[in-house]
């Protein structure tokens, strides 16, 4: 125990063969395979595009809008998919779990790198898009990995918190997905912020404060515009400390998360 | 003494079995609201203590609920005792159950490899196994068929030589001795009789026949403490003597 776990050899061998298999076993059967990683979002994003984009007209003044669009939704499927999967699977591991030893994070670890594979390969999408869209390439580009990391860490937070919950109490699973479908509509990924702007600057701000909507307006600046409205530029501008609390949030929710995951992995044997 | 390998002392385990349906939140609020515990404590392990010695091969029996499965679980990490310790020097591998994490829509070659990581075998150590994996088992050229399409007798064989030829020092099987066919049960057989007294094996079982053939020691536990320990014929027994 005195070297990290997630260094020790054994461990890394079995998260990769892990990912490896759910990789392999999650489109097994159909027809278009991996197609369906790119297919999901782009679907959800013309379906979107169409309702919010061409008939109630959210985009107006947004440059870019389809691209912008894509990029919300894009992230959004990430989100759910990394979360769904992360807090489903120590239950949906539980034969292994009953009857072999290993670190029981890996598992959680591996049902999210699944999901930060697609995420990968939907990234190109976006990139393909905004370029087809007249977005030139900007050094910007390169700050996104940092954002999308700390998207990830969040989502690992929530998995490993909520994951271990979902072990004994299985409500979980039911409540994390109304609570997903609240949250699609707590940040801005459909309707632009200064449409909220627009009524109530500190709805705004509150909805600013998610680090959800941060990471999401952030890329959006980073990769897409710099017009877009941040958590940085907008909420840092009452107080430039303000803009910290969705970070912070998301250290605190890795941290408290994987400190509850342990504690409660001893006992995941018994109670699954 | 150096070459005990297994010390286990003291060890007690008890689980918290529900005693109604206290699955689900409305339950457990309800439960606590009401100062009802939801579950009752069901002692299973109640102060085990032996050690293991360098290539004992030792059967542990006991009649069903005693705690044997509990014991082994224990040993394997699987369920953390409240108390006492147990020290293990060098590697254990657990087969509570043959053929855990098989995919059947993997491929043999990937279940194997898949199988050896759960168990804490690098690829590096499973490319050396391999081979004897395959052609103990006798299915090199189902290697690259999904696994669903073996037939169970084939699996059962894949996950068997998997167990016993993964290189532990510590084997630990439950009830898990022959399987297959009859000539591939006379290939178990040979095999257990050929390792008797070279490895160092832990054995949960109800079968008296292979604790006399193979076991050089075993251990008797009766509601969660141990009953006898010794000489596997005297053991043999005594366990018939349980319940005539």
């Amino acid at each position: 125990m005195a070297i990290p776990n997630f260094l020790y050899k054994g461990n890394r061998v079995l998260l990769k063969e892990l990912t490896k298999t759910d990789f392999k076993l999650r489109y097994q059967g159909s027809i278009l395979g991996y197609l369906w990683a790119l297919l999901r979002p782009l679907m959800m994003f013309a379906i979107l595009y169409v309702v919010f984009g061409k008939l109630l007209r959210f985009g107006g003044d947004i440059p870019h809008y389809p691209v912008y669009l894509l990029a919300g939704t894009t992230l959004w499927a990430f989100f759910t998919e990394c979360t769904n999967q992360g807090i489903q699977a120590i239950v949906t591991r539980g034969d292994l779990i009953r009857k072999i030893c290993f670190p029981k994070y890996i598992v959680v670890v591996s049902a999210t790198l699944t999901a930060v594979i697609n995420l990968l390969i939907n990234m190109v999408v976006v990139a393909i898009f905004a370029l087809l869209d007249g977005i030139a390439p900007s050094w910007t580009w390169l700050l996104a990995p940092l954002v999308l990391f700390e998207f990830y860490c969040l989502a690992l937070g929530i998995s490993f918190l909520f994951g271990a919950i979902n072990v004994k109490y299985r409500d979980i699973t039911s409540i994390w997905d109304v609570l997903t479908q609240a949250l699609f509509y707590a940040v801005p990924i459909i309707y632009p912020i200064s449409m909220i702007i627009a009524t109530s600057s500190i709805a705004a701000k509150i909805i600013l404060l998610n680090p959800i909507a941060q990471v999401i307006q952030d890329f959006r600046y980073l990769v897409i515009t710099p017009e877009t409205i941040t958590t940085w530029g907008y909420v840092g501008e009452t107080n430039p400390a303000l803009p910290f609390i969705p970070i912070l949030l998301v250290i605190i929710l890795l941290v408290w998360g994987s400190w509850y995951f342990r504690k409660k992995s001893k006992r995941f044997a018994e109670e699954i | 003494m150096s070459d005990i390998v297994v010390s286990v002392k003291n060890l007690h385990k008890s689980f918290k079995l529900p005693t109604e349906r206290a699955w689900g939140l409305k339950q457990a609020i309800f439960n606590r609201l009401k100062g009802i515990k939801g579950y009752k404590e069901q002692k299973v392990l109640n102060g085990i203590s032996f050690d293991v010695r360098k290539n004992e091969f030792i059967g542990i029996v006991g009649r069903n609920g005693s705690g044997k499965s509990t014991l082994l679980k224990t040993l394997a990490k699987i369920y953390f005792p409240e108390k006492g310790s147990i020290n293990i020097n060098g590697t254990l591998v657990p087969f509570i159950e043959l053929g855990v994490g098989f995919n059947p829509e993997l491929s043999g070659r990937e279940n194997i490899y898949l199988n050896g990581a759960l168990l804490g075998f690098s690829n590096k150590e499973m490319d050396a196994m391999y081979d004897e994996i395959i052609d103990f088992a006798e299915l090199r050229p189902f290697m690259d068929q999904k696994l669903k399409n073996y037939s169970s007798g084939m699996q059962v064989r894949l996950a068997f030589s998997i167990a016993i030829r993964a290189k532990g020092d510590i084997l630990l099987l439950d009830e898990v001795l022959a399987v297959g066919d009859a000539a591939f049960q006379q290939k178990c057989a040979d095999y257990f009789a050929s390792i008797k007294g070279k490895q160092t094996v832990i054995l949960v079982t109800h079968d008296m026949g292979n604790v006399t053939k193979y076991c050089t020691r075993a251990i008797l536990i009766e509601n969660g403490k141990i009953a006898l320990d010794g000489d596997p014929e005297k053991i043999a027994k005594a366990y018939k003597k349980l319940w005539s």
